[in-house]
């Protein structure tokens, strides 16, 4: 029986930090969700999803880490709580029993575990992924005599899986908005004669880059020869645009120069 | 009359581009359009033209009486324009019966001619911008008529206006609506190489046409020009200006990602003669 | 629980069993309610009413198996019932972090109490003090087997479960993704195709997504240009779909029929959608076609009713053209594949009339189109309050001028035929020759115009057709000219006769002559002045002395325009003759008359009749000549 270390208090606080960072992130979901109808834009609503799941994942790890010192810490109210006007708080503080609805997510995860031991659920899943269908594991009572995997088997294939997945993800090209042809014969004159807006890789180089922002430009360009009065005109006229850019030069003499010249005959200077 | 102007300049290298996109913008071929500008200035107050100038038996009364109002104004530049064909350029004149231009006229040319007697002339008078209220669009008054075949300058110097200088112009005409879209630069003519020491202008317009070679962009890098104008029939009649406008900026913004069309200096279109 | 978990942005979708109703609704009664004994049956009792009205997971899955069938108000209250569970598990999840942020915060407060005093809720300041939470370390009995164990299954459980749920996600997704690739393959080869055949293909102009093939007529009238194009849809099998907005799905088009005397006696012939009718070519084609013919039709009503003046009829869908007393021109807009019975009455050469029409009309509205192009592409007039008009096209007025042009010819022809054989049963020899529409023989080949325009330009022009023949007279000759304005007034026919009668040089008709029966009669008139002066200049050569030297009569002209001819014989007796001409028959008649009579106006009944002969093209005995009847009547 002891009062905290610096070192312990120190940790509570990093917990406190965590807590803190989860509750604003789960917050800020709640105010986007009531501010939007009906719902944020995908990608938002997809950001905010994911700082909350590494949040958990934060405190997640650090409550795992400093386990021992927690479970060793023990709370009760001091004389000055007010426990008669306000024992239901004080309840809802301390209390250790889970909700019921953590506690029956907790029987699902176990029994799920115990269908996999008892009736190799783990061993299902790879027909299950070649069929590419079917959600769960459960539901699978059909198949009796499916190969089981012993925990250590579970143990080396979650080794495995991490490294493998990432391997076969980087042999692949995942930037693969233009065919190999298309890249030979050129990105922008391939966006330009299809007259459609398909982004560049993002690993190209800086001034690649650039030349996107252009292309853009340009396709604005036959967007505007279409756009007009609703019909519609003459639209393969672009064909030889892609290249016409490259090296403009620009007018040295300025255009009231040139217009005063017109209107009066003083030369330019 | 009165004429909304925009104009854009379009680097050369855009050109090619610009005129297929101003095809499919309006849905027509370009109109390729060559012109001779003289331009004239006046040397005297005006007074009342009773002079007749030389012939001008091909001009209605009509247009004397409005040449008149143009020209008793003030003191301005004017541009006097004929229309040309390329066919006109480099080839031998075929009235003026000089015998030494016959003799060495062996050009390939020689089976079209100039005939500068019956190049038809038109006086463009361009008030000066109008200052203030249109900032966003230049917007000045205009008129224009019909003038006699021929030698112009007896009769511009019978009106008190003298020849300033001469250069050609060259471009494609689109019709959009009722907007008249220009693409277009100034060609000057090549100095003359047998007098070397006097690179100055001839004081009348030439009676001959070089070949269009020889012909040099005023802008050396052989820019265009892009001008976009809608002429009112009254000025005065505000609704109809505020529709010319527009009608001018719907264009501005069909076009913006191409060309950034704007209003000219007001002072470079400056017409008056100080 | 230290293994990681995505967060459930969808609620797990899971059959729930009855046994799982417990924890959930114990967990709503702690949110909602505090605790269990704020909560008494009452409430309990409405809660359970609205439970059973609305029970969020019977209902979910029911929605995903008819996600598909549910239209767009229905899926929207899905949405807002989902976005409701999102709300409220966040709410939750927030709830339940906070109780834990603020139980740390209040253990801390203790030691740190203005740091931790930060995170604390404002509840919870209010209610208790800070620093009111005591903490010591205890040395926790160790944990059983059991339960590191239970925690293990239970990470493990849903790990696998989650993995499991992640890999069928993947490929899902993969299989979703490649069903999409093969759709768009399908969609862009189609799309190519459509575009190979040489069609425009281009962006909506208001929809920068999606593409659009344009089919229509550039230099329409806008409302018609402006539905010249059609969207390229993908069904979601990649399938090609041609979004036609407005265009009706039924092939239509402009119907031309001959009614002769009270009967349609000619139809144009029905052009019925191809068999391929499905593939996108000739979806295309037909959307353009009907845009085109409802185009046409348009313009007919609008041309037909400015000619009003001129009998044309315009009813909701039919125009009704008169040609010639017996003949009408009905244009009616209809559907292709809608049966149309050949008309019984029908013949062939009426159908060929129509079908003639039928062409001509299409030429003409697209000679019109090239006119508007031709229009929108000259330097514009200066801005005026008045906008130009669009004129009416010139479609039924060519078509018209040119119908009663050709009506007009015949009738002429007859005329002259008739007249013709009436004089040739009389011996007499005359000729004419017509030339049908020489103003269109005329077309001159120009630079400036393609030869198309040119050639339809001259159907626009006047019609001009002209007949000269030879009268019995030598030297005799007259000249019809017609003259049909389609366009400009004034319009209808017009006659000019030109006659050169030698005898008679200061005789000219009038000029302008609208009336057949009035050209009828000047014709007719000078072929029978022709005649008297035949009569007048056949007298025998020996007769040219002195009158009745030799005893026999020498004819003179005595009034012209009434046809009569006087002769005095020897003993003073005057005999008159009168010719009398019309188309079916020529007449002379001789008689005495005193010579007194002259001077009044002759009266045929008053006088005593000599002879009388009248030549008719179709009688079976051919009587004498004219020359021996003159010759006859010349006997003293």
């Amino acid at each position: 029986m002891s009062t905290l270390s610096p070192d312990q208090i120190k940790s509570l606080e990093q917990s406190r930090q965590r807590l803190i960072q989860l509750t604003h992130s789960l917050g800020s979901l709640i105010t986007s969700l009531n501010q939007s109808d009906p719902l944020p834009s995908w990608p938002s609503l997809q950001s905010q999803a994911s700082i909350i799941s590494s949040n958990l994942l934060t405190l997640s790890t650090h409550l795992s880490e400093n386990h021992d010192l927690l479970r060793s810490i023990s709370a009760y109210p001091s004389p000055e709580f007010p426990t008669r006007t306000h024992g239901n708080t004080l309840e809802q503080l301390l209390r250790t029993k889970l909700d019921p609805r953590v506690e029956d997510w907790v029987g699902r995860g176990r029994k799920s575990d115990n269908n996999n031991t008892d009736m190799g659920l783990w061993g299902t899943l790879t027909s299950n992924s070649a069929a590419g269908l079917s959600s769960t594991g459960q539901g699978l009572s059909g198949e009796g005599n499916v190969a089981r995997l012993s925990e250590g088997d579970l143990a080396a294939l979650w080794e495995w899986a991490p490294v493998e997945a990432n391997s076969e993800a980087r042999r692949r090209n995942w930037g693969g908005d233009f065919t190999l042809e298309e890249r030979e014969r050129g990105v922008q004159s391939v966006a330009a004669g299809l007259g459609l807006r398909r982004v560049l890789e993002d690993d190209e180089d800086e001034s690649e880059e650039e030349e996107e922002e252009e292309e853009e430009d340009e396709m604005e360009v036959v967007g505007v020869r279409k756009s007009v009065t609703g019909s519609g005109f003459e639209f393969d006229i672009a064909a030889a645009s892609g290249g016409a850019r490259q090296e403009g030069v620009a007018p040295v003499v300025p255009l009231d120069d040139i217009l005063r010249y017109m209107t009066t005959g003083i030369p330019p200077r | 009359m009165h004429e909304l102007l925009l104009f854009a300049s379009v680097p050369s290298h855009q050109h090619h581009e610009l005129l297929q996109q101003l095809a499919g913008l309006t849905a027509m071929q370009p109109r390729h359009r060559l012109e001779r500008r003289l331009i004239f200035k006046a040397y005297r107050k005006p007074g009342l033209v009773n002079a007749r100038g030389g012939t001008s038996r091909e001009m209605q009364g009509a247009d004397l009486v409005r040449l008149n109002k143009m020209l008793n104004g003030g003191m301005y530049y004017t541009q006097v324009v004929g229309p040309i064909s390329g066919a006109d350029f480099g080839s031998k004149p075929s009235s003026s019966g000089d015998l030494d231009a016959t003799m060495s006229g062996t050009d390939e040319t020689a089976g079209s001619s100039y005939d500068y007697d019956s190049q038809p002339w038109k006086l463009e008078f361009r008030d000066i911008p109008e200052a203030g209220t249109r900032s966003t669009i230049t917007a000045r008054l205009t008129a224009s008529a019909t003038l006699p075949k021929g030698d112009i300058v007896t009769p511009m110097s019978a009106w008190g206006y003298s020849f300033v200088t001469e250069y050609v112009v060259e471009g494609d005409a689109f019709i959009h609506n009722d907007i008249v879209i220009f693409l277009h630069r100034v060609l000057q003519y090549p100095v003359h190489g047998h007098e070397p020491h006097e690179p100055h202008e001839p004081h009348e317009p030439r009676r001959q046409m070089p070949s269009f070679r020889d012909l040099s962009p005023l802008e050396r890098t052989g820019s265009y020009i892009l001008q976009a104008a809608i002429t009112v029939q009254d000025g005065s009649n505000q609704e109809l200006m505020r529709t010319a406008s527009q009608h001018l900026f719907g264009l501005r913004e069909q076009l913006k990602t191409a060309v950034r069309l704007e209003h000219a200096d007001r002072l470079s279109l400056d017409t008056r003669a100080k | 629980m230290t293994d990681h978990f995505s967060l459930p942005l969808r609620p797990v979708i899971e059959k729930r069993d009855s046994s799982d109703s417990l924890p959930g609704d114990i967990a709503q009664i702690n949110a909602q309610w505090g605790s269990f004994r704020e909560l008494n049956e009452v409430s309990l009792r409405e809660k359970i009413e609205a439970e059973k009205d609305k029970d969020p997971w019977a209902e979910e899955d029911e929605g995903d198996k008819e996600a598909a069938e549910l239209d767009s108000s229905e899926r929207m209250d899905l949405l807002y019932k989902r976005r409701a569970e999102i709300i409220q598990f966040a709410l939750q999840a927030h709830m339940e972090t906070s109780f834990a942020l603020d139980f740390v915060s209040l253990l801390l407060s203790k030691h740190n109490p203005r740091q931790a005093e930060t995170s604390m809720s404002p509840f919870l300041k209010t209610a208790a003090p800070l620093g009111s939470l005591n903490s010591e370390i205890v040395n926790p009995p160790p944990r059983s087997d059991a339960s590191l164990k239970d925690v293990k299954s239970v990470s493990r459980g849903w790990r696998l479960q989650n993995f499991n749920n992640a890999a069928s996600k993947l490929l899902n997704a993969g299989s979703r993704l490649e069903t999409e690739v093969v759709a768009e393959t399908k969609y862009w080869d189609e799309v190519l195709a459509v575009k190979e055949k040489g069609w425009k293909i281009c962006r909506l102009p208001r929809e920068g997504q999606a593409l659009g093939v344009q089919y229509g007529f550039l230099e329409a009238t806008p409302i018609f240009r402006d539905r010249g194009l059609a969207a390229l849809r993908r069904a979601d099998d990649g399938r090609l779909v041609l979004d036609k907005g407005l265009i009706p799905r039924k092939a239509q088009g402009v119907r031309v029929r001959v009614k002769h005397k009270g009967h349609i006696a000619g139809c144009s012939k029905v052009y019925r959608p191809s068999q391929d009718a499905e593939s996108i070519e000739s979806r295309i084609l037909q959307a353009r076609d009907t845009l085109f013919e409802e185009e046409l039709f348009h313009e007919l009503i609008r041309e037909a009713r400015i000619l009003g003046s001129q009998g044309v009829t315009t009813r909701q869908n039919l125009v009704q053209v008169p040609v010639c007393d017996e003949q009408e021109i009905l244009l009616d807009l209809v559907d292709w594949d809608q049966d149309h019975a050949p008309e019984e009455t029908a013949s062939s050469e009426r159908n060929v009339l129509a079908d003639a029409i039928a062409h001509s009309i299409r030429i003409l509205l697209t000679y019109a189109h090239r006119q508007n192009l031709h229009r929108r592409t000259q330097l514009p007039p200066p801005l005026a309050p008045k906008r130009r008009p669009v004129p009416e096209y010139q479609i039924l007025r060519p078509i018209m001028a040119y119908l009663q042009h050709k009506s007009h010819i015949q009738w002429l022809e007859s005329l002259l035929s008739d007249l013709r054989r009436v004089l040739e049963s009389a011996g007499i020899t005359c000729d004419f020759h017509a030339t049908h529409f020489s103003s269109i023989g005329t077309l001159q080949p120009s630079n400036l115009i393609p030869k198309v325009e040119a050639l339809a330009r001259v159907f626009l022009a006047p019609f001009e057709s002209t007949f000269s023949g030879t009268l019995a007279t030598p030297q005799s000759s007259f000249r019809v000219r017609i003259r049909t304005n389609p366009a400009v007034p004034p319009f209808g026919t017009f006659y000019e006769i030109f006659v050169h009668l030698p005898q008679f040089p200061d005789v000219q008709p009038p000029s302008h002559i609208g009336l057949q029966d009035e050209v009828a009669a000047v014709i007719t008139h000078f072929a029978m002045l022709d005649i008297a002066s035949t009569i007048s200049l056949h007298n025998p050569p020996n007769a040219q002395g002195v009158p009745g030297k030799t005893g026999r009569l020498s004819w003179e002209v005595a009034y012209p325009h009434h046809g009569e001819l006087l002769a005095v014989d020897s003993t003073g007796q005057s005999k008159k003759m009168k010719v009398n001409l019309s188309r079916e028959e020529l007449t002379i008649h001789t008689y005495f008359s005193s010579r007194s009579e002259t001077f009044t106006r002759p009266i045929v009944s008053r006088s005593s009749t000599l002879r009388i002969q009248t030549w008719r093209p179709d009688l079976k005995e051919p009587g004498p000549s004219l020359v021996e009847f003159v010759a006859q009547a010349s006997q003293p």
